[in-house]
């Protein structure tokens, strides 16, 4: 009976959407990777993560939310406990350590962490039974939430990470309620920090040397990447040419230059939609953000039209989380943000982040197909 | 559940969407201003995209041995390749160089035409490697008219002592599909694909640097745009003594065979040896087809390493371990005195000694000094071999020792249960004997042998066996010791060791002891030959070497009184123990002892 109904309430738009989204993203790997000798094997793995993805997207669907929010802390804790796993035994790649050996495959737990939180604050703000807005007293435990996976990403270290995980539950604040007031608080706050981290050279030498090598050359390159073009600048201004060279039309499938030719680091993960606008131009590169658009729109539609606060919440703070990636990665890509390690979801490669993302929109599908309910 | 707050929370969700709408403006113009607005302008960028950044491999780490001396190292060569790409008319480039490098255009065009299926875009192709100083100033110098040739600086690996501990060291190769994904390897790196040089590819790696070098249109190096140095591999100091090393290299000689010595007192190897050897210095340049087989066809395998990988029946040296199960059970009272004819006849088979007249009548002592093969099928009947089996095993057999070397031998141990499971037969009486004197099913590796006399030596504790002794980075000067593992202790009577041992020392000192060739005048060794016929170990379908001598085997340690170092010898087909093996094992004590006070280096 259930069942039934679920199907029937189920928003076969929004699944449409996102296999759309994915397939275009698998052929954008199945360019980046391809090597002189075929298709590599990343690709192959790309299509069984995304397939297993998709079923767990569905499988999502079973519990009713409301279930998923009772066990939100327990996968907070959960996802908090492999962060510290990861920084006693995990693996060791491109100078951090983020990865737990899972078998033949690696499992990066940040990633897992992102969307625990996101569940774990919008549980805490749907049963705080306290009206009207918040004000910074009021943020103590929230803060505290956010600080643990930070400080444990931040030592790995995944800046990218780190950043999204302040952003996101930022982001949920705010939906949440936060007094005007205090918004203007932590500004000041946050200008005051700033300005002490830049304007006084103890405070910034410290904190300069305790960033890795790469990251000092990251920041650096952002704030000039004409000053150093083939060093630090490299990655953002091979984004660059690799975006703008894809003119209207774009260069064709495996065509362009600068994904095949090696130019372009990263190219299947972090840099993905640089190869899709090299090789599809600015239609296809707009395209994918209009359907991007289209779906994380519906996402807030899911929000407003859910039943209770803790549906607004946890709908509201997947689609910001969503909304983060795509706005940062292609930000990067396209020359407007730093450069930090941020998948593009659905379309990047990687197993933890492909089935994150569908976990996520799991629930959301979940939210929306429940949005008539009324017992539960 | 609550319900406060809903209203409110609804309220704020446009501020969600208007967030995400002007991201997804701001990103629509960015882009429409990058790739529409500007489209022409990065579209001449990417084709004039000529930075090239050409691949510096790191130097990988060297090896040295336990007092500091360079066992393997790198030398500095170029190499002249060529970028196709960067030539805007190949074969003028291809003809033009030919004069340089005093080769046919043909071969080069045929080398290009080569890599060209697996070859990446702007991946350099080799032409001339190791070229000759003469060469590499001429092409240096005459870059103009040689559009899209460079040269490449490469560390490679040297092994200057050629075949020496070649199946320790291992070989370096091109990275392999797999390792680059598992091992996250550059590509277009070297990487150890055996031995020391595998095990410990992660310290000897080092990281790839690069040379950023702008070309012209014309595919001509315009500007140096700096070098982003490689960083050094770390360099490993090992605890093979180079002196020992090659003393048992010499003593073995032109014959198939190992040796193995290792301290009793912590594990370490001080001489690791296989024989016959290969000269890893053929494999660094990516092994020719015809050397690799002509290696792998060799009928003497020299790509085995018969130290670690190869097991023989261990003869007469297995009467060790029946010696300790028979004392350490009771089975054997060192008073009881057994008489050998020369024979022992068991049903209506005779089981012979290998001493035609027979010994006589012998107590344990004289029994394990003169190796009397009747003494031993008499007790390994009595013990019955499930509990000997037991005892080996206890011993380190029909396991491995856990070397870090790849692919070890375990070996085999028999009971009545295997033998029921797999030769499908049950347990008769002979199996007691033969397998009681090392012949029949058991089978053990040379380093296993070595490993029994360690544990003889030190009262039955039990290392991993190592080879890694200290590792230093050379970019940080950081060091790090790798401390020995214990991993048990198998406990035995003190007077059950105390009995075995002053036979062990009798087989090199006694009238009628087997190894006289063994002892030393730099101390007393303690030990015991072996002579494993191979004619016994025929297997059905296995072709039979023309040689049919049997495999001659010497363990011992020495100083007996207070043992610094274990030795296992086997020589494949080297006829008796005492004659062949023994005085190998001699000269490796000998180095080590006359050596052993010498400072380790650094």
């Amino acid at each position: 009976m259930l069942e039934r109904r679920l199907l029937s309430n189920l928003s076969w738009s929004m699944v449409g959407l996102v296999t759309g989204i994915a397939l275009f993203g698998l052929s954008a790997v199945y360019s980046a990777t391809y090597t002189p000798t075929g298709p590599s094997s990343l690709f192959t793995k790309q299509l069984v993560w995304i397939s297993l993805g998709i079923v767990v997207m569905f499988a999502a669907l079973i519990p009713d939310y409301h279930t998923v929010g009772r066990y939100a802390y327990v996968l907070y804790a959960l996802s908090v406990l492999f962060l510290v796993l990861v920084a006693i035994i995990g693996r060791t790649g491109m100078g951090a350590q983020r990865w737990l050996p899972l078998g033949p495959f690696a499992f990066q737990p940040s990633e897992f962490a992102k969307l625990s939180l996101v569940l774990a604050l919008a549980r805490y703000f749907a049963e705080d039974p306290r009206r009207g807005g918040y004000g910074l007293r009021d943020l103590g435990v929230p803060a505290a939430m956010v600080a643990v996976p930070l400080v444990l990403v931040l030592k790995q270290p995944d800046l990218g990470t780190a950043l999204m995980l302040l952003f996101t539950t930022t982001l949920i604040i705010v939906l949440a309620g936060i007094r005007f007031r205090s918004v203007i608080a932590i500004a000041v706050i946050g200008a005051m920090v700033a300005s002490l981290v830049f304007l006084v050279p103890p405070v910034r030498h410290k904190i300069w040397t305790s960033l890795k090598p790469y990251q000092q050359k990251r920041i650096k390159a952002f704030l000039d990447p004409a000053s150093d073009p083939l060093g630090s600048g490299y990655h953002a201004t091979q984004a660059k040419i690799a975006v703008g060279s894809g003119q209207t039309t774009g260069k064709g499938f495996r065509k362009g230059t600068q994904s095949q030719m090696a130019f372009l680091p990263e190219r299947h993960t972090d840099f993905i939609f640089a190869v899709i606008a090299e090789e599809r131009g600015f239609l296809g590169a707009s395209f994918l953000i209009v359907i991007y658009v289209f779906f994380l729109l519906m996402g807030v539609e899911t929000a407003k039209n859910a039943k209770d606060k803790m549906g607004v919440l946890m709908a509201g703070g997947i689609v910001s989380m969503l909304s983060l990636y795509v706005c940062i990665n292609v930000g990067m890509a396209a020359g407007i943000l730093p450069v930090v390690g941020v998948p593009l979801p659905l379309v990047s490669y990687g197993g933890t982040s492909i089935i994150t993302t569908f976990l996520a929109i799991g629930l959301l599908l979940n939210i929306r197909s429940r949005r008539f309910m009324l017992f539960y | 559940m609550q319900q406060y707050g809903l209203a409110e929370v609804r309220k704020r969700l446009p501020l969600l969407m208007a967030f995400i709408i002007l991201f997804a403006v701001v990103l629509f113009f960015r882009l429409w201003y990058l790739q529409v607005a500007r489209g022409a302008y990065y579209q001449e960028l990417a084709e004039n995209n000529r930075i090239r950044p050409v691949k510096l491999r790191p130097p990988r780490g060297i090896i040295y041995d336990r007092k500091g001396r360079p066992m393997v190292e790198n030398e500095l060569t170029f190499d002249i390749s060529i970028v196709p790409e960067d030539a805007p008319d190949p074969d003028e480039t291809v003809r033009r160089l030919a004069a340089f490098v005093d080769m046919p255009p043909a071969a080069i065009q045929r080398l290009i035409d080569e890599a060209e299926p697996v070859r990446g875009k702007y991946e350099p192709v080799k032409i001339r490697e190791e070229a000759p100083w003469s060469e590499v100033a001429m092409v240096e110098a005459r870059q103009e008219v040689l559009p899209g040739v460079i040269v490449e600086p490469e560390h490679r690996r040297h092994y200057p002592y050629g075949g020496m501990a070649s199946h320790q060291f291992g070989y370096i190769g091109k990275v392999t599909q797999t390792q680059k994904k598992e091992e996250q390897a550059d590509t277009g790196l070297l990487v150890g694909q055996s031995g020391i040089e595998k095990t410990y590819d992660r310290l000897l790696r080092g990281v790839a640097g690069r040379h950023m070098l702008q070309v012209n249109a014309a595919g001509m190096k315009v500007k140096d745009l700096g070098i982003d140095e490689p960083k050094h591999g770390t360099d490993l100091f090992l605890t093979l003594d180079l002196d020992v090393q090659r003393a048992a290299e010499d003593a073995l000689g032109p014959r198939s065979g190992a040796v193995v010595a290792m301290d009793p007192n912590n594990g370490e190897l001080i001489a690791l040896v296989s024989h016959p050897t290969y000269d890893p210095n053929l494999f660094p340049r990516g092994i020719i087809a015809k050397d690799w087989v002509r290696l792998s066809n060799d009928p003497s395998h020299p790509l085995y390493n018969r130290a670690v990988q190869s097991v023989y029946p261990p003869g007469s040296t297995f009467k060790v371990v029946v010696s300790i199960a028979g004392l350490e059970t009771g089975v054997i009272n060192p008073n009881d005195e057994v008489t050998c004819k020369g024979y022992l006849v068991s049903g209506r088979r005779p089981f012979r000694c290998w001493k035609k007249g027979g010994h006589g009548t012998l107590s344990f002592h004289r029994g394990l000094v003169e190796s009397c093969d009747v003494y031993f099928y008499t007790m390994g009947d009595r013990i019955g071999f499930d509990r000997v089996a037991e005892y080996a095993r206890n011993l380190g057999m029909g396991e491995i020792t856990g070397v870090p070397l790849a692919d070890e031998k375990k070996g085999l141990v028999p009971t009545a249960a295997w033998k029921r499971e797999k030769v499908r037969e049950p347990w008769y009486p002979a199996d007691n004997y033969m397998n009681s004197i090392g012949q029949g099913f058991m089978l053990v590796s040379p380093i296993q042998n070595c490993q029994l006399m360690s544990a003889v030596a030190n009262g039955g504790i039990f290392f991993r066996p190592q080879i890694l002794k200290r590792s230093r980075n050379r970019e940080t000067g950081a060091e790090k010791i790798y401390p020995p593992v214990r991993t048990r202790k198998f406990p035995m009577k003190p007077e059950v060791l105390d009995e075995v041992r002053k036979a062990l020392i009798g087989v090199t000192t006694e009238a009628g002891g087997t190894a006289h060739g063994a002892a030393t005048r730099l101390g007393t060794v303690a030990g015991k030959t072996g002579t494993a016929q191979v004619i016994a170990q025929k297997v059905a379908g296995q072709k039979l070497s023309e040689e049919t001598q049997d495999h001659a085997w010497f363990i011992g340690y020495a100083p007996a009184e207070q043992p610094r170092i274990a030795v296992a010898v086997l020589i494949e087909h080297g006829g008796h123990g005492g004659a062949a093996a023994a005085p190998v094992a001699r000269k490796v004590i000998e180095e080590y002892l006359k050596n052993a006070g010498t400072q380790t280096a650094q």
